[in-house]
């Protein structure tokens, strides 16, 4: 981004939008850094009303142990060796001599010390976004620059157990300095005679460069949740129609090696809760008994469903999305044929499609890098790796109910539900479900953690998580409600309902549990209509026999017990 | 106006877009409120980008009217 991009971008904020309060530390002048860290942070969040403040100039710890509003979304450090000791800056002259090296590294020591326990102190709530230094040492050390010294790995030494203190915290991230060497330029990233006459350290690429890792942090991507991938010469080398299960191949020794690394990468994703899936023009008897091979590197287990035949794929991908249940925009395509990519692509543009480099060599790190991008996550939930199970039995479920009536059906099912109001609050789960559920969601709001925490300090607020299972097993936590309880009426400011979990009556059993719990007469629902919340409209159309919808929604408990369906969970709730 | 002065007056804008573009050129460091040492790096700055030339931090100081900057651009990198 060009500097006069970013002015023009913060010359559009919006001043009446909600507040996203930034705090930047950092030790030098930060005025571009500030000028980038707002403007990438307003393209991330259109419509917030974004301001950054910095610190104290050449206090950067002192900055981040200020760091106490409740208010503040995120604070963001640009560290700097010069902020650890000021000798390792080139505004002071200290002392390069060998007899300051000790005092330097015990310098740098104390104060990384100091940072870490500032950081630890900042609520969780407030997002920590931290830019390890990115600029060169100062040739103070005795060897040679093309030596790494004892001194010189001491300070490294102390920086790098610093950052491994402080990624433990979850509402810490740190920028990756390797991807920051990669679009950063490592010998031109200091503008020494800026930082003479200014205190501006960084040329402006640099601090451009910078101030997007920090914002990617603070307002990171929505991971995608499943891959659909191709079988021959994608997963593995070879069209096993043509020459056999037995001869395709993704090994060193035959040369293939690039679909073993795709093959164990799908694995790991898979164990990170990334749903996988087949579209392939095959037969599907051959492509079942290639993958039950057993130096296959994908467990087959991992791959749900099979779309093997040789009908267009995408008509395969389109039964996929319903048997998922989610959204293109959440799905990756991976085939070795432009073509085919392009015939997915026509018919869903939505679905990211990318080419497998079966060619390429070259291109194999950052391909399979994108992948681990595109669904990366700073943690895994227990959600996740319940959520392919959940998908099976859901089509279990589809299954076992055809021909049967639904309460005929229902009332076999050994359900359960468990309402949670004692840690549905502080359970990250509710936000993540709050935050990526389209489908049943009361009004599609998306919140950060601090806007979270800050609806949740009301002492009159209730959150409450629904945990369910049957007798096809446990969907894990599925629906979220908040809301709070004033002059009589409930009010409910955000409901959610994962897809997974939808015709089991879940809804109005959450409907009956507040009720009760809350000895209400009424409830007032915080609706607004969104292009994807077509499910919780009807849901709603249905038991108010209201067409359309009209905001606030109210629903009296009359007329939600006259339209609710009898409900067979066995209920409880803490 | 030439294309100099024009391109000027849109680094100008970038920087202070309370400025109208009529008083633009008669901008002068004593009477834009918004043109502080901040500003004055900032403007540097964008005009750099936009001319694709490198100034001298030396003259920041110097550099404080519209007219002196369009003088300094055509003395000291001959664009005119």
């Amino acid at each position: 981004m060009k500097l006069t991009e970013a002015l023009k971008i913060n010359q559009q904020v919006a001043a009446d939008g909600a507040s996203f309060a930034v705090t930047l530390a950092c030790g030098f002048t930060p005025m571009h850094v500030k000028t980038f860290l707002t403007a990438h942070l307003l393209n991330a969040l259109p419509g917030r009303n974004v301001v950054v403040e910095p610190g104290l100039y050449g206090n950067l710890v002192g900055t981040v142990e200020g760091t106490l509003s409740p208010d503040l979304q995120a604070i963001a450090i640009a560290l700097e060796w010069a902020d650890l000791d000021q000798r390792l800056g080139y505004r002071q002259t200290g002392g390069w001599s060998p007899a300051d090296l000790t005092d330097i590294i015990t310098n740098v020591g104390q104060m990384l010390h100091r940072l870490d326990a500032a950081i630890k102190r900042i609520r969780p709530s407030t997002k920590v976004v931290v830019s390890l230094p990115t600029l060169a040492l100062p040739p103070v050390f005795v060897a040679p620059s093309f030596q790494a010294s004892e001194a010189e790995m001491r300070l490294e030494q102390s920086l790098v157990n610093f950052a491994a203190s402080i990624a433990q915290c979850s509402h810490v991230s740190i920028v990756n300095r390797q991807r920051l060497d990669e679009v950063s330029n490592r010998l031109d990233r200091l503008d020494l005679k800026a930082e003479l006459l200014t205190g501006l350290s960084y040329k402006i690429p640099h601090a451009d460069q910078v101030s997007a890792a920090l914002a990617r942090l603070i307002c990171p991507l929505v991971p995608k949740k499943g891959l659909i991938t191709d079988l021959d010469d994608t997963l593995w080398s070879g069209i096993v129609g043509e020459i056999g299960s037995s001869a395709v191949s993704w090994d060193l020794e035959s040369h293939s090696q690039i679909h073993g690394l795709y093959q164990q990468l799908l694995q790991a994703l898979a164990g990170q809760g990334v749903l996988l899936a087949i579209a392939s023009k095959n037969n599907l008897d051959v492509a079942q008994k290639t993958l039950a091979r057993p130096d296959v590197l994908l467990s087959p287990d991992k791959i749900f469903p099979l779309e093997v035949h040789w009908r267009p794929k995408s008509g395969s991908v389109e039964r996929i999305l319903k048997t998922w249940n989610i959204g293109a925009d959440s799905v990756i395509f991976v085939d070795d044929s432009p073509m085919e990519l392009a015939e997915v692509k026509a018919a869903h543009p939505a679905v990211e499609c990318i080419l497998f480099p079966k060619a390429d060599y070259a291109a194999v790190p950052a391909f399979l890098r994108n992948l681990r991008d595109l669904f990366g996550k700073s943690r895994i939930a227990e959600e996740d790796s319940l959520r392919l199970e959940s998908i099976r039995r859901g089509a279990d479920f589809q299954q076992a109910s055809e021909g049967a009536t639904p309460d005929a059906f229902l009332e076999q099912m050994k359900a359960s539900v468990l309402l949670d109001f004692s840690t549905a609050g502080a359970d990250p789960r509710s936000l993540e479900l709050v935050n990526k559920t389209n489908q049943f969601n009361l009004n599609g709001r998306r919140y950060t953690e601090n806007d979270w925490s800050k609806e949740l300090n009301d002492p009159s607020t209730f959150v409450v998580s629904v945990a369910y299972q049957d007798k096809f097993g446990s969907l894990g936590k599925v629906a979220v409600l908040r809301g709070k309880q004033q002059n009589g009426a409930l009010q409910v400011a955000s409901w959610v309902m994962s897809c997974r979990a939808f015709a089991r009556r879940i809804e109005f059993q959450c409907l009956r549990v507040l009720f009760d719990r809350f000895h209400a007469d009424s409830i007032i629902f915080d609706f607004e209509g969104t292009p994807k919340n077509a499910p919780l409209q009807d849901f709603f159309k249905d038991i108010l026999s209201e067409t359309p919808l009209v905001a606030p929604v109210g629903l009296s408990r009359q007329a939600f017990e006259s339209k609710c369906p009898p409900l067979y969970h066995a209920v409880s709730t803490n | 106006m030439n294309d100099t002065n024009q391109r000027l007056i849109k680094c100008f804008q970038t920087v202070f877009p309370d400025l109208s573009e009529a008083q633009i050129p008669l901008a002068q460091q004593s009477n834009t409120k918004d043109w502080d040492s901040v500003a004055a790096i900032t403007l540097v700055n964008v005009i750099e980008e936009e001319f694709g030339i490198e100034l001298d931090l030396d003259k920041l100081a110097d550099l404080d009217s519209f007219d002196k900057v369009s003088a300094y651009l055509k003395a000291e990198h001959a664009i005119a």
